[in-house]
């Protein structure tokens, strides 16, 4: 019976119940700096990403000896490393492989927190209890050195493998943060009139409890975004990321660990620096646009 | 044979403490309560705030564990019933909760609020869905055309309404409505109980109506069980209660409906002076010495007190 009536319905509601999507960008539009930050990031991303039409990616990697550290030029536009490879090249599809590497991270490990603290704050009790012992147990183990050591012993890692072993690490406090939601959430009467409507567990986790969590997780993972990639950047600065092979911004920011290429050759790790630096600064700002638009109370518009 | 028939059931949460975070008490929130509901009929179950009240429906539609007792439903023992064989019954028991605020999921719309119980139990295409939506909507009070809008467009009566809705979704036999109305305004209150009276009339429901107030389901209930700290005190037909009371919870608890008859209105501060003078000389004929209420006894074939054993 979905009549044209009922299309209308549907359409007039909408109206009156802005998704959150929708909240947030309305939010965004009423903060400069985030709409800045948002048109910046996206211009960046866009670049970023589209550059394997005009880079080719073998010709970047080909090391030339004629022309190692290149000064600036027209030719190259922000000069050559060691190898005489093309560092504004390296910086294209560096911002690519490290904001992928970000966002991998983040939505895995936000997807297994999620999980794992919807289970333990719906069920409670010992569930609960196991779960967050667990936890517990996990977070007081130094990451970095875990992380560190994975790298060094599992043999030719990938991109793939990285995010992986940095997943691992990262979801700890989603878990906790979403389960102590869950916990209070949980006594309220909605879930447990889904309980009587006959509605099995998991669906209830899903599509009843969850709906309910899930601003809180978007926030929590587009502030958690930055955090990622500086990670990587870190990792791959100290020389336990990606390998020198595999372009990002921590391979470029390396180079400054040698004071001749910091003072001399700054056009090699600069831009690298600045970008990121100018990246995790845009994805804070839509981060807390974000964060407002999930609570009525904050919200500018 | 009694639709519903409750036997010493007790629910008692275990108190946990120290290091390993032990049972160290219990707090016996129902604590042996027996009552059976006719086909049909409306029990009140009636009690100041944290009587257990609520605890008992729970066990009963099993959001609560059963510590000890029996819940038959149509003969069949709830209490002991794994998940998968109580499923068959969730049906026929439903609930009405008693925050109308709280009971509905805020982030889905009227339709698939009342659909979830359908969802569950039927295969339905949406058009099908859609009209025994349509139609339960209308039956409730509702504006057909709201089902596409929010519960927060609504006032608490009109999600009340929303709420038994849902639970008539799937026909059931039995309704646990846990004061249904005590979160709304007076002048909406009789409006909901009213309604509450017309759709049992047409669905053939059995009202188990729980309420911590005697005046408001004085109208409504066939029969009434007064519950205190988990026991029952007293337990008739609503006549009995009201024109006979026993037990000095009750008459208290009788007392403390507000008189909106001014004539009266000093007759019943008279009678609550005189009880509070009673409480405190009779307490022992009425409380055995740990403060505990005495087993239920007849003293007629529809009523019964919970006093001591040979009389007052
Ligand atoms: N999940 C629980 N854990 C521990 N104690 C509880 C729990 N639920 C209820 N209680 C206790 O049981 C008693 C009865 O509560 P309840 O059934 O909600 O009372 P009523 O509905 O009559 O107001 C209260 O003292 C309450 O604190
Ligand atoms: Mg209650």
């Amino acid at each position: 019976m979905v009549t044209i009536d009922d299309k209308k319905l549907i359409a007039d509601e909408k109206v009156n119940n802005p998704s959150f999507a929708k909240t947030i960008w309305r939010e965004i539009k009423h903060d400069k700096m985030a709409l800045i930050s948002l048109v910046l990031l996206l211009a960046l991303l866009i670049t970023a990403y589209s550059s394997p039409l005009f880079i080719d990616q073998e010709q970047l990697q080909r090391v030339n000896f004629l022309e190692t550290w290149e000064a600036p030029s027209s030719e190259h536009l922000l000069g050559t490393d060691d190898g005489g490879r093309d560092v504004f090249g390296q910086l294209l599809i560096g911002t690519r492989n490290s904001f992928t590497i970000g966002l991998s991270v983040t939505l895995i490990a936000g997807l297994f927190g999620l999980t794992v603290g919807l289970i333990s704050g719906f069920f409670g009790g010992w569930v609960d209890n196991v779960i967050m012992r667990i936890i517990d147990f996990l977070m007081v183990l130094p990451n970095l050195m875990f992380i560190i050591v994975f790298v060094v012993i599992v043999p030719n890692y990938s991109i793939f493998s990285f995010v992986l072993i940095m997943s691992a690490f990262a979801w700890f406090g989603k878990a906790r943060l979403i389960r102590s939601k869950g916990l209070a959430e949980r006594e309220l009467d909605y879930i447990n009139a889904s309980k009587t409507l006959g509605t099995p567990n998991w669906k209830i986790m899903f599509f009843e409890m969850f709906p309910n969590l899930s601003s809180l997780v978007i926030v929590n993972m587009t502030l958690s975004l930055a955090g990622n990639i500086g990670l990587e950047t870190g990792l791959t600065f100290l020389g336990f990321g990606l390998p020198a092979s595999t372009p990002s911004l921590g391979t470029l920011i390396a180079f400054a660990t040698n004071p001749d290429i910091v003072q001399n050759k700054s056009w090699v790790w600069l831009p690298a620096a600045l970008l990121i630096l100018v990246m995790m600064l845009c994805i804070n700002y839509i981060g807390q646009a974000v964060k407002r638009a999930s609570d009525a109370r904050q919200r500018l518009a | 044979m009694s639709l519903l028939n409750v036997k010493d059931l007790k629910v008692h949460f275990p108190i946990r403490g120290g290091f390993f975070r032990s049972v160290v008490d219990q707090v016996r929130a129902v604590d042996g309560v027996s009552f059976e509901l006719e086909p049909g009929e409306t029990y009140g179950l009636v009690g100041e705030s944290g009587c257990g009240k609520t605890t008992t429906g729970r066990a009963i539609i099993g959001l609560n564990k059963v510590t000890g007792g029996e819940v038959l439903f149509n003969g069949e023992n709830l209490a002991t019933m794994n998940a998968h064989e109580r499923k068959k019954h969730m049906r026929d028991i439903q609930m009405i909760f008693q925050d109308p605020y709280s009971s509905l999921n805020g982030r889905k719309n009227v339709l698939n609020i009342i659909a979830e119980p359908l969802r569950n139990f039927e295969r339905l295409s949406p058009k099908e869905e859609l009209s025994r939506v349509q139609n339960m909507i209308e039956r409730v009070g509702l504006n057909p055309e709201s089902i596409y809008k929010y519960p927060h467009q609504f006032s608490g009566g009109q999600r009340q309404r929303i709420g038994i809705a849902r639970a008539l979704m799937l026909n059931p036999k039995l309704i646990i409505a846990d004061e249904p109305v005590s979160a709304l305004d007076v002048s909406v209150q009789a409006q909901v109980l009213n309604f509450m009276q017309e759709i049992q009339k047409d669905f053939g429901l059995t009202y188990l109506f729980i309420s911590h107030d005697l005046g408001v389901i004085k109208h409504i209930c066939d029969r009434i069980g007064i519950m205190y700290k988990g026991r029952f005190v007293e337990e008739g037909t609503a006549e009995d209660v009201y024109m006979d009371p026993q037990h000095l919870y009750t008459k208290r608890l009788i007392s403390a409906i507000p008189e909106m008859d001014p004539a009266k209105k000093f007759e019943k501060m008279e009678m609550r002076k005189e009880i509070n003078a009673a409480y405190r000389t009779e307490y022992d004929s009425y409380f055995d010495k740990d403060g505990r209420m005495f087993d239920l006894k007849p003293i007629s074939p529809t009523h019964s007190v919970a006093i001591q054993q040979g009389g007052m």
